[in-house]
């Protein structure tokens, strides 16, 4: 065999070239490392060996807006900023939801499937593709789905891909649906007592008129809008018509009123710059001295689940900033140190500990260095088995991000 | 010793062997497949288990079944074996009013899931015209779509967790927020040939506040297409916009007296839900745009007797077929909206020369039609000749850039027009998901994949 005198690193400029590349790497027992924007390299493993960064940057072509079909076709490594504005030319939108959009790619993104805050009010970002291209591992190109909103022609394989952190195949195109954007957005933002906190979630949850994402929030400082005092706060974002938007802000000033919140703030101009702060900070990390955990469950237990892993961290003396999805559930925590050199022994301890409280909580953000020696995903689903297999006969040779994903695969 | 050994596990009275009462078991509501050895009624997860292992053990194709009512051949065995049907596993289990979600057994009747959350102001929102009998098993078998699906989406985006049984009789979830590969979204729609579903958690959605139906009447069915465009075109995308056409409208009005006009060329039927604060808007907005593109009649529904008149009318379309002729074939093709006018000539071209009339009944909002191939099943020149008619209209929908099936699924039906859409390499990366589940293609066999794909691999 000839030695390999691949780059380390290496960014396709055409599909062909992408899968060459794969096909020479699975062929030689190359690791490949597939990259978007790295904006989520802080999440999951270190992978234990990577010889070729593929990285997918250059396949940067928007290929389709059928704007009367309301759908659209892109390579991988389109932005989700890129092509949210070029959708928006004609007044439409993704509604996916990522932190650093403008270096996040779609490829990226949808390889992390990680399901936004939007998601009650628009679906997941998976019920947005419609169709897909992949290479797999060795350089086979695959097609899944089409252009048309609805298909049921086969195993919708774009599934499978969606959520797979890059270790089955390396997504080339994405085809989505589109939706009209909405026509006016609105920031609410009020403090929460802790004491006032539980009656207004509940509030929240059954406004008439939903906001289409809330978080409640502890701590973040100005990574997050809204004063950061230890009352913590509340951030609704409503999206829809002015008609709407007025009465979800009577509805909601009453509905926080009686719950004891005293004051609302409302911001209409940057509305949507506020909640990409908010998606921001949920993996923001503090250079070597901060993890950030996530955990998924059901809106009804958020603020508990939040609480309880709050404690366990200021148990061990860390700092922790705090923010839940109320109308999802999903629940980030971040635990930090202001000096480096203490962080490493204190969150030791502190990992452990939360991990015996909430045994499915995963690390979404924290420096190589720091996470290296802890599992990152958490416990691993009953479906484990399965999901190994579908590894083994997706990526035979472990070519493909090995190690990068939940239990070894 | 099948047939004891399954008496022994589940008890004489779930398990049918005698030839009259498996006889039925060899149909679903599209084609007559191979009478089973035996059929199983499970009472629950454990027994779906235990009777799994036995079929295997005795080297028996599995088929899971819900009402029969799937159009595709899904559910008729291709090889007999042992047919599971969920009469028994009919409930709904929970309802977690708070987080707007129930777990279901399989065969629960899609409509009675949402009459039992009705009093708490849910509802479970795909709605596939089949939903008196059609189950939650099958529909998510079929991943099946409905009326309202064009804004709240197919049965996938509505199933958050499911139980299992694989082919080797083991239990297992799977969960969309387990981190990890999405089983669950890759279940949906895999018609039976990937695992046994045994419960689910469905996502329930809160009543609208509002709803408004209303109605557009047309002289050219073109000018109705143009219409669907122009709503969808123009940013609205109401909670269903449904076609009907000339041919439907008499015998659904003759057996529904749902208050559709006789004579239109294409009706149109709307429905929007929401908030009442913005409702006049949608309302202004669609009308303007069927006005603007040649709309003969414009009614709104004034009450909710006149909606569900109007739903009746449309969800009862197929049986009014009757009327016409003795036989339909419904076929299930999807095409990018914009290129309905297209489509709907290319339904025509395929079935005037041979003399076939077909009607239409669909999905316009979701470009997703259903052409009503009237015949009589007694001639035989008339079922070859709608056999081809529908070749050509499976063709025109791919060269227009669609899809062979929107809702009905692949089953037996459309195995090989399966290639049309996806090539060799394709179809074999489908096929790895099958070895990871199925290795041994026990599970609902011959369906989906066209003959030969999949199998030199494994062999
Ligand atoms: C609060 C919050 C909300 C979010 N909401 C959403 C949402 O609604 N919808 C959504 O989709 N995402 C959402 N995300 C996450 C988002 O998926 C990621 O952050 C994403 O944007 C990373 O993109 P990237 O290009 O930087 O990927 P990278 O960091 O480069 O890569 C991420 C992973 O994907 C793999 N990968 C990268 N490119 C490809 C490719 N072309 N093919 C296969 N694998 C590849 C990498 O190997 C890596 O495992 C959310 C994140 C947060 C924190
Ligand atoms: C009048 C009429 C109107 C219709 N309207 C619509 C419509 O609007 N939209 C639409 O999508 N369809 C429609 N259909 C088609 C049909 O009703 C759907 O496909 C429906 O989902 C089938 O449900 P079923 O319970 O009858 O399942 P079956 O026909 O019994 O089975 C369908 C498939 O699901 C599999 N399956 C069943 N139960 C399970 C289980 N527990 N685990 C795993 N697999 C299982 C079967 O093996 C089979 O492949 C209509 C049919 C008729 C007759």
């Amino acid at each position: 065999m000839i030695a390999s005198t691949l780059p380390d690193k290496i960014v396709p400029k055409s599909l062909d070239a992408l899968r060459e590349t794969l096909e020479r790497c699975d062929r030689e027992g190359l690791k490949v490392s597939v990259e978007g924007g790295k904006t989520l390299s802080g999440m999951g493993p270190v992978l234990p060996r990577a010889d070729v960064a593929l990285i997918t940057t250059a396949l940067s072509a928007i290929l389709a807006h059928e704007y009367h079909d309301l759908t659209c076709s892109a390579q991988s490594g389109v932005r989700v900023a890129q092509l949210n504005a070029a959708l928006g030319e004609h007044g439409q939108f993704i509604p996916i939801d990522v932190p650093l959009r403008k270096k996040a790619t779609i490829g990226g993104s949808l390889a992390a499937g990680w399901p936004g805050p939007r998601r009650h009010m628009y679906g997941r970002a998976r019920d947005f593709v419609i169709g897909s291209q992949v290479a797999l591992a060795d350089g086979t190109l695959a097609n899944a789905g089409g252009m048309v909103v609805k298909n049921v022609s086969g195993y919708d394989m774009s599934k499978l891909y969606i959520g797979s952190f890059g270790t089955l195949a390396v997504f080339t195109q994405l085809n989505f649906k589109t939706l009209p954007l909405p026509k006016k957005r609105r920031a609410m933002i009020a403090p929460l007592p802790e004491a006032t906190r539980a009656r207004a979630i509940e509030r929240i949850a059954s406004l008439v008129v939903p906001p289409a994402a809330a978080f409640c929030v502890e701590g973040f400082g100005k990574n997050v809008d809204g004063a950061d005092d230890i009352d913590g706060r509340v951030l609704l974002y409503f999206e829809g018509t002015e008609e709407l938007l007025e009465r979800a802000t009577l509805d909601t000033r009453s509905a926080l009123g009686k719950a004891g919140v005293p004051e609302t703030t409302i911001v209409d101009t940057g509305a949507a710059e506020s909640l990409d702060r908010t998606i921001d900070a949920c993996i923001a990390n503090k250079r070597g001295r901060s993890i950030t955990y996530r955990l998924f469950g059901s809106p009804g237990t958020a603020q508990e689940r939040a609480e309880r892993m709050r404690d366990a961290c200021n148990r061990h003396e860390l700092f922790t900033d705090v923010l839940f999805d109320v109308m999802n559930g999903d629940v980030f925590v971040r635990a930090s140190e202001r000096d480096a050199s203490h962080f490493g022994a204190k969150i030791e301890a502190c990992h452990a500990d939360l991990r015996e409280l909430e045994p499915r909580c995963t690390i979404v953000a924290c420096d190589s260095v720091a996470r290296a020696s802890f599992e990152a995903w958490g416990a691993v689903p009953p479906a484990i088995e399965k999901m190994r297999a579908m590894k083994a006969r997706f990526d035979p040779h472990g070519t493909l991000n090995p190690g990068r994903f939940i239990g070894g695969i | 010793m099948l047939k004891q050994r399954l008496i022994d596990a589940l008890g004489a009275d779930a398990v049918k062997t005698e030839p009259e009462d498996l006889a039925v078991y060899a149909f679903d509501a599209y084609s007559q497949g191979v009478v089973p050895a035996a059929v199983v009624l499970p009472a629950n997860t454990r027994e779906v288990a235990a009777a799994v292992k036995i079929a295997k053990d005795c080297g028996e194709p599995i088929v899971a079944r819900g009402a029969g009512t799937g159009l595709c051949g899904g559910a008729a065995p291709a090889r007999g074996g042992v047919v599971f049907s969920f009469a028994r596993m009919n409930r709904v289990l929970e309802v977690d009013v708070r987080n707007r979600r129930a777990r279901v057994q399989p065969g629960l009747i899609n409509l009675d899931l949402s009459k039992h959350v009705a009093a708490s102001g849910l509802f479970y929102a795909p709605d596939p015209s089949s939903q008196k009998v059609s189950t939650i098993g099958g529909n998510i078998g079929t991943n099946a779509g409905g009326p309202h699906c064009l804004s709240y989406g197919t049965t996938v985006n509505h199933i958050l967790e499911l139980e299992i049984v694989d082919e080797n009789g083991d239990v297992t979830t799977t969960s969309v927020d387990d981190i990890g590969y999405d089983l669950t979204g890759l279940l949906v729609g895999s018609e039976g040939t990937l695992a046994i579903v045994c419960s689910a958690w469905v996502r329930l959605l809160r009543q609208p506040e509002t709803v408004r139906v209303w109605l557009a009447a047309f002289d050219d069915i073109n000018a109705a297409s143009a219409a669907v465009t122009g709503i969808i075109g123009a940013g609205i995308i109401p909670t269903a916009l449904e076609m009907l056409d000339r041919v439907m409208l008499p015998p659904i009005e003759a057996a529904f007296h749902a208050g559709y006009p006789t004579d239109a060329a294409a009706v149109l039927l709307i429905e929007s839900a929401g908030f009442e604060d913005e409702m006049n808007l949608h309302e202004n907005e669609i009308r303007r745009v069927m006005k603007e593109n040649g709309a003969t009649t414009w009614r709104a529904a004034k009450s909710q007797a006149e909606r569900d008149a109007l739903w009746a009318g449309r969800k009862g379309a197929l049986g009014a077929t009757g009327r016409l002729a003795p036989n339909y074939y419904i076929q299930d093709v999807v095409v990018p909206r914009t290129k309905l006018p297209q489509a709907l000539k290319a339904v025509e071209d395929a079935c005037a020369p041979q003399g076939i009339i077909a009607g239409n009944v669909f999905h316009a909002g979701d470009g997703n039609l259903h052409p009503l191939l009237l015949y009589d099943r007694g001639d035989p020149k008339q079922v070859a000749a709608v056999i081809e008619a529908g070749n050509e209209i499976l063709k025109a929908a791919v060269d227009l850039g669609g899809t062979i099936s929107g809702e009905h699924g692949i089953g037996s039906e459309k195995r090989d027009t399966l290639r049309r859409i996806f090539s060799t390499d394709d179809l074999a990366t489908m096929s790895r998901v099958r070895e990871v589940f199925d290795p041994r293609r026990s599970l609902n066999p011959e369906k989906i994949f066209p003959a030969g794909v999949g199998c030199a691999e494994v062999a």
